[in-house]
């Protein structure tokens, strides 16, 4: 006989209920003018959102993405309607502030190589045995192209045909990018 | 070591390949050992991507941003304070009102039938020719109508919370106006009704006033 425990999901589900209505009231809170309200959002969601600055462009910039995408949220609250979730407009909202700095930010590190060639040197890069290189250290060796792919495809979700239009590519591209990008981190998964 | 296959792989994993080549693929994959442990270390990248942990920065960026967004600015804080109100504030104020409002509503039931006896062998005092012909004074019309303009034109610059709050008011302040005017329809002589109603489309002005500065003030 299967056991099931509907308290415990009604439970979880309220909870999430209540979650989310006070971060809705923090969000209009915050709309207008609390700045304590608006601490709160920020402590929910930085972590996510300085941890796709820094996937996207590296540590260096991770900071200032992170400020920048919090600074733009605060002017753009108004814009906010309750139809999605506050994480998922903020989310999307970085994305755009990050990609609209990753042309200068690639400039800035001399590195804006989207090439394949550019690709083997991540996933023939020596390093002493035994000492792997961290996945995530690993992934800033990505090229710019590739790296953006990949994150926002294996790491955040997107479609293909969404990345696409967010990096003014085809589809195609962005699949190709993606799977060069697997297989140089795959040398890097111990 | 790599095959005609290989760079499909990606596509293969993700469910991305058509039928005709994911078939073929398929065919191929058993006679592969290459392919077969490329397949599963891509695996394993997606896999170890979507465990990635999320890493709050080193250092805590708050204090920044609060600079930036002018939260601990003073002056700023001083001048977002003459004009606008928090959401709380604006709350209260509706509890308030609807408060208010009941209560009068109450107080007329029970000063009605006393004061239809006391009034019915009274002249008119000034207040209620005042009060009966307030809102169609042409200069309050005028006053509520640009005040309405200012506040429709600016509206767009108000957060939703906000316009959802002076809308909930506007609407307490017309129905008790609105029930004024029914009363004083069935007994225009009564002069706490005449009063009530000036009361309201005051209100009615104040508020009206006070959403256009905030509408305003957000340039």
């Amino acid at each position: 006989m299967e056991l099931t425990t509907p308290g415990v999901a009604t439970l979880r589900r309220d909870l999430d209920q209540t979650g989310r209505d006070a971060e809705t009231a923090d969000v209009a809170l915050a709309a207008s003018g609390d700045g304590r309200a608006f601490e709160r959002l920020y402590r929910t969601h930085v972590a996510r959102i300085h941890s796709l600055a820094r996937r996207m462009t590296g540590e260096d910039h991770a900071d200032d993405l992170t400020q920048d995408v919090f600074v733009r949220a605060w002017s753009k609250l108004s814009t906010f309607r309750a139809e999605a979730a506050f994480g998922t407009w903020l989310h999307r909202l970085a994305v755009n502030v990050i990609l609209a700095r990753r042309t200068t930010i690639g400039t800035e590190r001399g590195r804006y190589d989207d090439s394949e060639g550019a690709l083997d040197g991540v996933a023939g890069r020596a390093h002493p045995a035994g000492l792997s290189l961290d996945f995530e250290a690993a992934l800033e060796q990505l090229p710019d192209g590739a790296r953006q792919v990949f994150v926002l495809h294996d790491i955040e979700g997107y479609r293909h045909e969404e990345i696409a239009e967010l990096l003014g590519i085809v589809p195609g591209t962005s699949k190709s990018q993606l799977h060069h990008a697997r297989m140089a981190l795959r040398r890097h998964l111990e | 070591m790599s095959d005609t296959w290989t760079n499909r792989l990606s596509e293969y994993l993700d469910g991305d390949l058509p039928d005709k080549e994911r078939a073929a693929l398929e065919a191929h994959l058993p006679s592969c050992a290459d392919c077969r442990a490329t397949l599963e270390q891509l695996r394993r990248v997606v896999a170890r991507a979507q465990a990635l942990d999320d890493r709050p920065p080193a250092a805590d960026l708050w204090p920044a941003i609060a600079r930036h967004v002018g939260v601990v600015s003073l002056n700023a804080r001083r001048a977002r304070r003459r004009v606008s109100f928090t959401v709380p504030q604006l709350a209260a104020a509706a509890v308030a009102l609807t408060l208010l409002s009941a209560g009068s509503a109450w107080l007329l039931e029970r000063r009605q039938p006393a004061q239809r006896a006391a009034q019915s062998n009274t002249t008119p005092s000034p207040i209620l020719t005042n009060a009966g012909t307030y809102e169609a004074n042409p200069r309050y019309a005028a006053a509520v109508a640009d005040l309405e303009r200012v506040l429709a034109q600016g509206r767009s610059r108000l957060d939703t919370a906000t316009v959802r709050v002076i809308e909930k008011n506007l609407g307490i302040i017309d129905r008790a106006i609105r029930d004024a005017q029914s009363a004083l329809a069935a007994d225009p002589a009564n002069s706490y009704l005449n009063l009530h109603l000036a009361q309201e489309m005051r209100r009615k002005l104040e508020l009206l006033r006070q959403a256009a500065v905030l509408a305003g003030a957000r340039t």
